[in-house]
Parts: structure tokens; sequence; C-alpha cells
């Protein structure tokens, strides 16, 4: 029973208390990343090596100089999700396993402060950073190929917000997934972006799958979110979108966008309860 | 006092090492299996691309722009020497890194010999690892994408990868000397593999670069290697118009990479040793 006079904890819910646990859990996750500059420095040269070898690639296969159709704005959009998607997916699930690793994720459990804050903030400092990478991105793939397609901005902002939610949701789940297999979550993530990076077709049009890859590919809400993204942004050219009209696929990155963030945070906070009742929670 | 040690004892360290690192991967099936896949995949989105890209002209605008028509065998070469090269910077240049994490690094410095053959071993275990993933790539691409793996010279396309590789693991230890300044393994590690894979020219020749980037990407072993292997293997043209001339460029690689990667690791570790400690990280 509480002493007379002594301060009871105060409850960090609502709103605004989130909003301050997201603040100050990016803030600590900012002040690693300036500790590293290099990696600053390198992720850029990154981003440009990668652009330029798809690129030079692509040119390979083109007749004469502006052949090759909308292979830039195939290519440049479809990265530039990928990267997105790189940090939203497998940074989420990485850094719990760091703090596993670290022995930190028990003392965080013990602070009153938002769970789904600690899991948002792991991304928000790389959402900021990848937003610039793929304006670079742009700037180069412009230098290498010229200009490119670039329209209905506004619903290409809604169709991106859209389906980083959606992939948050993923992040979510493969989180709830690392807590579980430990280890072998790093082994499942590379195979996982391996096979999305195929059958979500960011670095080619979806017309090159094979058409027993393509059916796959239909089943798949992430698939649709890449090919409305970048025919948006590319005006709609012969041939795009290539899974579904454009007024379907919207539908459907929305629904992806709305559930997916509400599922996969269930099924973390469903494997943490069932890590945090077996005693798993700090084994790795 | 002890003893120096024999060139046996220093052989026998070599491949104690490699076992050592064999055994310890061989715990991580799951990352063995990813490790044939990357090269498949990483093969598989420039072809696709391309197919995308030329249509029905594909095979006839790569074979002007490149020398081969077999676009899918040119890819597959680019991305399975892709993978050995990776390795060799992750493994050799990441070396002292790894031994920090794992808290051996100081034990190995108390152990009466030369880093240097420690080194070796970890080269040694990096060409088995990568060439076995390498090759199963290779040959399993090859059935997945229709392509004949037996066409061309294999005996002197192997010849290319490994006089190549020496003096590959001679450039890795002159990273792994910055990395032991820099500190940021992870960082420098990734930006190098791509930034390698762009000047080896993994998926097409280095003839698209501008003069003075096509010198940068000629200085490089790796960029004689893989042209090697396409010339053997697609006949797409030795830089030299001969294998004997591309190869002997690679010997005076082999000759040169590794004194002067022992060199500049050595010095770098004498001026870490007296500064700083090699156990800070």
């Amino acid at each position: 029973m509480a002493s007379e006079g002594a301060v009871l904890p105060r409850r960090l819910t609502g709103a605004g208390a989130l909003f301050s646990s997201l603040v100050a859990m990016a803030g600590k996750e900012f002040t690693i990343m300036t500790r590293y500059p290099v990696e600053f420095i390198a992720s850029f040269g990154q981003v440009f090596a990668l652009v330029a070898m798809f690129t030079l690639a692509g040119l390979t296969f083109a007749g004469s100089p502006g052949e090759g159709g909308n292979f830039g704005g195939v290519v440049i959009y479809g990265f530039i999700l990928f990267m997105f998607l790189s940090d939203t997916l497998w940074t989420i699930g990485y850094n719990i396993r760091r703090e596993q690793k670290q022995g930190t994720l028990e003392a965080l459990y013990l602070s009153p402060a938002s769970k789904f804050a600690s899991l948002v903030s792991r991304v928000s400092n790389n959402l900021i950073w990848t937003s610039l990478l793929s304006l670079a991105g742009v700037w180069l793939m412009s230098a290498l190929v010229g200009k490119l397609p670039f329209a209905n901005p506004g619903l290409g902002l809604y169709l991106l917000a859209m389906t980083l939610s959606g992939t948050f949701g993923i992040g979510f789940a493969f989180a709830a997934i690392t807590l579980r297999v430990k280890e072998t979550g790093e082994t499942l993530a590379n195979v996982l972006q391996f096979v999305l990076l195929i059958l979500c077709a960011n670095f080619f049009p979806f017309s090159a799958l094979p058409v027993g890859l393509q059916a796959i590919s239909r089943a798949i809400p992430l698939a649709y979110a890449v090919d409305a993204f970048r025919s948006t942004l590319m005006g709609y050219p012969e041939g795009f979108p290539e899974l579904a009209p454009i007024g379907v696929e919207i539908v459907i990155v929305t629904i992806f966008g709305l559930l997916m963030p509400l599922i996969g945070y269930w099924s973390y906070r469903a494997a943490e309860n069932h890590e945090r009742r077996s005693g798993g929670l700090a084994e790795y | 006092m002890i003893a120096k040690p024999s060139l046996g004892s220093k052989f026998s360290i070599v491949l104690a090492t490699a076992r050592m690192r064999m055994l310890n991967v061989s715990r991580y099936k799951g990352q063995l299996f990813v490790e044939i896949l990357i090269p498949i995949v990483f093969a598989a989105m420039p072809i696709l691309l391309g197919r995308a890209t030329g249509g029905e002209n594909a095979e006839a605008n790569f074979l002007r722009n490149t020398g081969t028509a077999n676009y899918q065998g040119f890819m597959l070469i680019g991305s399975s020497t892709f993978i050995i090269v990776t390795f060799a910077f992750w493994l050799v240049g990441y070396w002292i890194r790894f031994e920090q994490e794992t808290g051996t690094l100081e034990a190995i410095y108390l152990t009466p010999t030369s880093r240097v053959w420690n080194a070796a071993g970890i080269a040694l275990y990096s060409a088995i690892r990568s060439l076995i993933s390498g090759s199963v790539a290779y040959f399993l691409g090859s059935f997945i994408f229709g392509v004949n793996p037996f066409q061309g010279q294999l005996i002197l396309a192997l010849a290319f990868i490994l006089v190549g590789l020496i003096p590959l693991f001679g450039m890795t230890l002159m990273f792994g000397a910055l990395v032991m300044k820099v500190k940021e393994a992870n960082s420098l590690v990734n930006l190098m593999q791509w930034t390698v894979s762009l000047l080896m020219g993994v998926f097409f020749t280095v003839a698209v670069f501008p003069p003075l980037m096509r010198l940068v990407a000629l200085a490089f072993p790796p960029t004689w290697m893989v042209n090697g292997v396409r010339s053997a293997l697609l006949g797409v043209g030795y830089f030299f118009g001969e294998w004997y001339l591309d190869l002997a460029v690679l010997w005076g690689f082999l000759l040169i990479s590794p004194l002067l990667g022992y060199w500049v690791f050595s010095g770098m570790e004498r001026n870490i040793r007296r500064s700083e400690g090699v156990g800070q990280y």
C-alpha cells in the first residue's frame, strides 16, 4: 500500500505519452547513428554503386541510346520502394535481436513506456535517411539515362505511405518471428528478402517473370504496391499497371496499409507474451 | 625460451585456422543455403530486366554491346564471381573485427607466431567456402536459366579464378588494415563489395565506363578475373586479345598485391598497437 504523500508512478498512456516516448527513443537511436559517420557516407556510396550497376546492366540490352522504354522509371521507383521496404521489413526484428544481444531488452520491458513506440522508433530515423538516399538515387539515374518520368506525385505519396504502413505491419510480424526463432531470424530475413525481390519485381517489370511466378505475385499485396507506385509515378504508360487496373490496386494497397499493422502488432504481442511466460525473452 | 616456429608449424596454423572456421560455419546450414541463392537471385534481376528492356532484340542487342548473345551465362558468371569477391572482403577484411567481437584477438596476439599465418588460414577458408558456393550457384543457375555450364574452356576459366584469388586476398589485407583503423567494419565492407562489383563489371563490360573510371577498374584484379572467365567460357574477348597476356597481368598482380597487402597491414597494425591498442573497437 502506498504511504500518504508518496508519488505513484505516472501511467504512460495516451497519444501524448506515446509521442514523447517515440521522440525519446528515436532520439536515442539517432545518437547511436551519429557515432558512426562512415555509415552515412558508405550508404550513399552503396546507393550510387547499386543504381549505376543496374542502369548499366539495363543499357547493355538497349539497341540504341534512348531505347529501352520505361526501364529507368521501372528500376529507380522499384529501387526506392525496395530501400523503404528493407528499412521497415527487417530493421525492427534486427533491432529487437540487438537489444537481446546487448542484454537491454528486459530492461526495456520493465519501463512503463509504450512497446509500440519502441518498435516504431527503430525505423523512424532510417526512413528520413532513406528519403535522402532516394533523392540521391533519382538524381544519379537521371544523370545516367536522362529525364525520368514523374507524374501524379500526390497519389504516389499516398501509395508510398500506405505501402510503408503495411510493411511496418510485416516488420512487426517479422519481429515476432525473430523473438521465437532467435538467430535463424536473420537467415529467414535474407531468404524472404530475396524471394520478395523476385516476386515483387522491384527491378524489372512483372511481364518479365514466368507466368507461374506472375500468378504467385498476384497473391502478394506488396507486389500490387510496387506496381501501383511505379505505374503512378511513370504516368501509366502503355502496359502499366501490369497486375490489375489502378483502381483495384489502390484499394488493395489501402487495405494492406490499414490491416497489416494491426495484424503484425497483434502477432508481436502474442509472441512477446509467449516468451515472457516461457522465460525466453532474454535468451538468444 | 620459445623456439621459432618451423615452416611446418606455420602451415599447420593455416590449416587449423581454416578448419576451425569451416567447422564454425557448418553449424549454420541456412546461411550456406542463402549463399548459393544470392548469386542466382542477383543474376536473375538483370536477366529479367534485360528481357523486358530489349524485348525480342535482347540477345542481338546484348551481343552487339558485350560480344556474346548468352546474357544468362554472362550475368551468372558475374554474380558467381561477385560471391567470391564479396566473401574475400567479408571474411579476410572483416577478420580482425571478427576476432575482436569474439574476444579472441588478444589471445591470438599472445601466440608466438605472425598474424599473417592466421590471415592465410582465413584466406584459405574464404577460398574454399566461396569456390563451393560460387560453383554450385553457377551450375544450379545454369540449369534454372537453361544455359550449358560446360561450354567454352572450363579449365582456363578455373585458372583465371585461382590465379585471381591470391591478388584479391592481398587487396583485402590492405582493406583489413583500413577496417582496423576506421573500426566501422560493416559499413566499409558493404561499401567496398558494391564498389568493387561495379568496377569489375558484374553485369556489363568495363568498356562502358568513361576512360578514367575504366583505368581504375583495370587496376582491380577482380576485373581481370571476371573478364578472363567470361572470355574463356563465352568468348567475349580478352583485354589484350590473348588469354596468356591477360593471365600474365593477373600473375603480375599476384606478385605485387600480397606483398603490398602484407606491408600495409603490418604497418597499420604496428601503429595501432603503439597508439590505441588493437583490442579496442
